[in-house]
């Protein structure tokens, strides 16, 4: 058997192996197959009565899941090395959440969008009441450089979290409400000092890299810390809750979105897959700051310590304060799904491998969720975050308002939800 | 079995295959050898070899017909999958129509960017020009202008090259370091570059067997970097080019693999998979030059170079039309001529002649900003100017074949005398009777007219009259846009009427300078 732990194995070879067909292999060892028929039928045969290689024979489920950045989860071979032990194969549709949500599920036996909004949207189209989970949270972020976020901290923008034994820092917070202000003042990387910071220069504007509005999770929640932030750290759509004058000049949602909206354009066209980029070797020349989850940024801090003796210097995080923290929820779409959706809420193995993955796990009868992840982090000589430390949350807009916030910045086209995708 | 499978020693083989046998017979017939179709873009044609491994690993067999143009248009109906350079003109077709289509499946599967390959002669040439010896879209486009350099790019309406190479030009052009919106868009900035243009071809493929045919055509190609480094490694070129990162950004490819049948979404899967792990992955970069997507890949040194920023890519299909229809066909777009009325009144004495002496200087070439090196007066175009007063003093109509040409015009511009009064719409007469003979004479030359004055009407033809004798003028000629530009104290309410009637618009020099407003109206129509 060979190692499962590679980056790019696949299922675990075992099982593959019982619907493998050689293709043009069958023609080169002839004699081997011939050779060892007998000699396979005797170890299987061995393999059985000792009790526990029934598995080959066992019949593996596929399940299709429509996901995005979740994906993740379920592309980690020790994942899916532990499903497997429950006859459990993800097959991996990637979409944005938001999509997945506009979209239809036919032939589909789960969905695990990103976050909240857009699990609402799912929810709300189901005629039944159907099994969910939600095994995990993880704050929204920025990624960077280190250069970029350098320059950030000069201009007072930033601040870096101290680190432990004094040496360079892997987080910074920022200040929201300034960082828009560069973005609005149409400063580019180099007008606001890059260059004092950096042996390259950049004459791009500040600006966050984001996955279509539309689309994506990530760009529909930084929407709502923009629109928050805009709005004077409200929610946007809560005024007349809170029996504030409705202005004469109309809708206040359309409002805040109008300001929103010139904050996201001016990055032209979206780009999907921001992790892949962010991560990939050309990261810093695709995009200074990017839109990522902590939980992608950890498990790559993690890996780099694993391969390399040490953390990735480079790649640094900025803590948006305001912050936003995305819980992912798996909704189950028939029987097959409910298994998997079970599997999520229950299973130790997945969860501690969660934590693995940087991801932020709830367990019942315990404080937080970090402790578990703060702990492994350590043990792995990462950098411990402190994703929040003044507490100040993002209330989202209520799902009416976020969508209509969405559809105006994005101008999305009507949801599609055609049978024939 | 995989491939690693044949390395393993015997002992493990037999057990290998002891397995496969022992279960081969109950489940091959969920596996059947499978074919996927593949619109692809004609420069994949070099991962072709790759494609029996493919095949002999994961039983799926990838049909490639690479005749992918820029937006993937044409009947998709035929295919499976799409393998473009990038997805992003067919995003912005997709939108545009309106539809509410699915977005299909997408991977990126390898990077390169567009840049510049240069021979080594002229890269030293450009460097030496330039201080820190970083070049720029910027100073590609000023040499290209002062025909110092000639250059091969692909088709910008046919191959997605070609147009990102246009719109990471354009961007350059622009300066605004955002995407380019339909108001960034709407002078053509390009002229200078273009007209540096000597080779082109449908695809990048085509461009450079052309190239190949004939180095001495052109001193650079705008390409994907992996094109070019895979044209110097075949040996085909007198010398290998230099391949230049443009200081102010690129656009970078992704090379997608899409899913157009969702129904065949298992072996898209097992292609991505393998086509992203690391194996596949070094084995493409070897072979294609292009950049892997997978970080765990080592490099050679020439793919560790530094390709400086990614441009955005404009969200808006209007903005990338505009760009197109400007650009024209390449090769096959006659020089501007550009008709300048020049107010050479009394009041234009001392720091307002400086300024227009300034203005001129920069607009040869003196300029050393990146929008300047994109404005400025280039090989080919005709440039007339009209000096005026009370009347038309003086005229001089040049064809720009070098810098001599730029001297004697400057000389001309800074040299001329005063006289009193101005007579805006006498001079304005006098340009439209240059444009209407340029009109007849070359009647594919693009023509303007920009009118600067620093007073109000006070001699010779009225508004009123000038207009009456436009409109005696045939309609190509009628068609002439003006361009005023208001300095000192000229009557703007005037100025904006005659822009409007013309379809031209006014610049205001005051609140910058006159260089400011001839740069801001160069190249517009």
């Amino acid at each position: 058997m060979r190692d499962a732990s590679g980056p790019d194995r696949t299922p675990s070879e075992e099982p593959r192996l019982t619907t493998r067909r050689p293709t043009r292999r069958r023609h080169r060892h002839p004699r081997h197959v011939l050779a060892a028929l007998p000699l396979a039928v005797a170890g299987l045969l061995a393999l059985t009565i000792s009790g526990n290689a029934l598995r080959p024979f066992e019949r593996i489920t596929t399940i299709d899941g429509k996901m995005a950045s979740k994906s993740d989860f379920f592309k980690d071979p020790e994942v899916q090395r532990l499903l497997l032990k429950h006859g459990i194969r993800v097959e991996i549709h990637r979409l944005g959440s938001r999509g997945i949500a506009t979209q239809s599920l036919r032939g589909m036996d789960v969905v695990f969008p990103s976050g909240q909004p857009a699990a609402k949207l799912i929810l709300q189209r189901q005629q039944r009441s159907v099994r969910t989970a939600r095994p995990f949270v993880t704050p929204l972020v920025l990624g960077t450089f280190r250069d970029y976020a350098k320059t950030l901290v000069a201009r007072g923008v930033a601040r870096p979290q101290k680190a432990a034994g004094g040496g360079d820092t892997l987080y910074y917070d920022l200040d929201m409400h300034a960082f828009l202000k560069l973005i609005e003042e149409e400063r580019t990387w180099n007008d606001v000092g890059f260059r004092d910071h950096s042996r390259r220069s950049n004459g791009g504007r500040v600006l966050v890299r984001t996955s279509s509005v539309c689309e994506s999770n990530a760009a529909g929640t930084y929407l709502s810390i923009l629109a928050f932030v805009k709005n004077g750290n409200q929610a946007p759509g809560t005024e007349r809750a809170k029996g504030a004058e409705r202005p004469a000049s109309g809708d206040p949602v359309l409002g805040v979105a109008a300001r929103v909206k010139p904050l996201i354009n001016l990055q032209g066209m979206a780009a999907d897959e921001q992790a892949d980029s962010y991560f990939s070797d050309e990261g810093e020349s695709i995009a200074p700051v990017s839109l990522v989850y902590e939980h992608q940024f950890l498990k790559h801090q993690v890996d780099h310590q694993k391969k390399r003796g040490e953390q990735d210097d480079r790649r640094v995080l900025l803590y948006p304060s305001p912050h936003a923290l995305t819980e992912p929820e798996m909704i189950s779409l028939g029987e097959q799904g409910d298994r998997l959706t079970d599997l999520m809420e229950s299973d130790a193995a997945l969860r501690r491998r969660a934590i693995e993955l940087g991801f932020r796990v709830r367990f019942s009868g315990e404080d937080g969720t970090s402790e578990q992840l703060n702990a492994y982090l350590r043990e792995h000589e990462v950098q411990v975050p402190t994703p929040n430390p003044d507490q100040t949350k993002v209330d989202a807009p209520d799902l009416d308002a976020l969508e209509r916030i969405i559809n105006h910045v994005g101008s999305c086209r009507p949801p599609g939800q055609d049978d024939d995708e | 079995m995989s491939r690693t499978g044949r390395r393993r020693p015997e002992p493990l083989l037999a057990l290998g295959l002891l397995l496969a046998a022992a279960t081969l017979t109950g489940c091959t017939k969920d596996k059947p050898h499978h074919t996927l179709r593949v619109l692809a873009s004609p420069e994949l044609a070099d991962v072709e070899p790759l494609l029996e491994d493919l095949e002999e690993d994961t039983g799926v067999e990838l049909k490639l017909d690479y005749k992918a143009t820029a937006d993937l248009s044409g009947p998709l109906g035929p295919y499976d999958l799409a393998w473009p350079a990038s997805d992003r003109s067919y995003l912005l077709r997709l939108q545009d129509s309106g539809t509410p289509a699915a977005r299909p499946e997408s991977t990126a599967i390898m990077r390169s960017p567009v840049v510049v390959g240069l021979a080594p002669a002229v890269a030293d040439r450009l460097r030496r020009g330039v201080p820190g010896g970083r070049l720029s879209w910027a100073d590609i486009a000023d040499a290209a202008a002062d025909g110092s350099l000639r250059f091969g790019m692909p088709d910008p309406r046919r191959s997605d090259t070609g147009r990102a190479a246009l719109v990471g030009v354009a961007t350059a052009a622009a300066g605004t370091g955002r995407a380019l919106r339909e108001r960034d868009v709407s002078c053509d900035r390009l002229r200078g570059f273009r007209s540096g243009q000597t080779l082109t071809g449908a695809n990048s493929r085509d461009l450079i067997d052309t190239y190949v045919r004939r180095q001495g055509a052109a001193d650079a190609l705008i390409a994907h970097e992996s094109e070019l480094l895979t044209l110097n490694a075949a040996g085909k070129l007198k010398r290998p080019l230099e391949i230049v990162h443009p200081e102010d950004g690129m656009v970078l490819s992704d090379f997608p693999l899409m899913l157009l049948d969702a129904g065949e979404h298992k072996a898209y899967r097992k292609v991505v998979d393998w086509l992203r792990r690391d194996e596949t992955q070094k084995k493409l970069m070897e072979r294609t030059w292009r950049r892997p997507v997978s970080q765990d890949v080592p490099r050679p040194a020439r793919l560790r170079e530094e390709i400086g920023n990614a441009l955005s890519y404009p969200d808006r299909i209007a903005v990338v039309r505009r760009l197109m229809d400007d650009y024209g066909a390449p090769g096959n777009r006659a020089a501007d001529h550009v008709v300048f009325l020049l107010d050479f009144s009394t009041s234009m004495r001392g720091r307002r002649m400086a300024d227009l002496r300034a203005a001129f200087a920069d607009l040869s070439g003196a300029d050393p900003t990146a929008t300047g090196k994109f404005a400025r007066f280039y090989r080919g175009e005709r440039l007339t100017v009209v000096r005026f007063a009370g009347r038309v003093l003086e005229e001089r109509t040049v064809t720009v074949r070098g810098d001599g040409d730029l001297r004697a015009l400057n000389s001309f511009v800074g040299k001329g005398g005063f006289a009193a009064d101005t007579a805006v719409w006498s001079a304005l007469g006098r340009g439209y009777e240059v444009a209407a003979k340029s009109v007849a004479d070359h009647p594919e030359q693009p023509v303007s007219i920009v009118l600067m004055t620093d007073g109000e009407n006070n001699e010779g033809r009225t508004y009123g009259e000038f207009t009456r004798d436009r409109a005696r003028l045939d309609s190509a000629a009628r068609a002439v846009p003006t361009f005023p530009v208001h300095f000192g104290e000229a009557d703007a309410k005037a100025l904006r009427r005659a822009a409007a009637a013309t379809g031209g618009r006014m610049v205001d020099a005051n609140s910058s300078s006159l260089s400011q407003a001839f740069k801001e109206i160069r190249g517009c129509r």
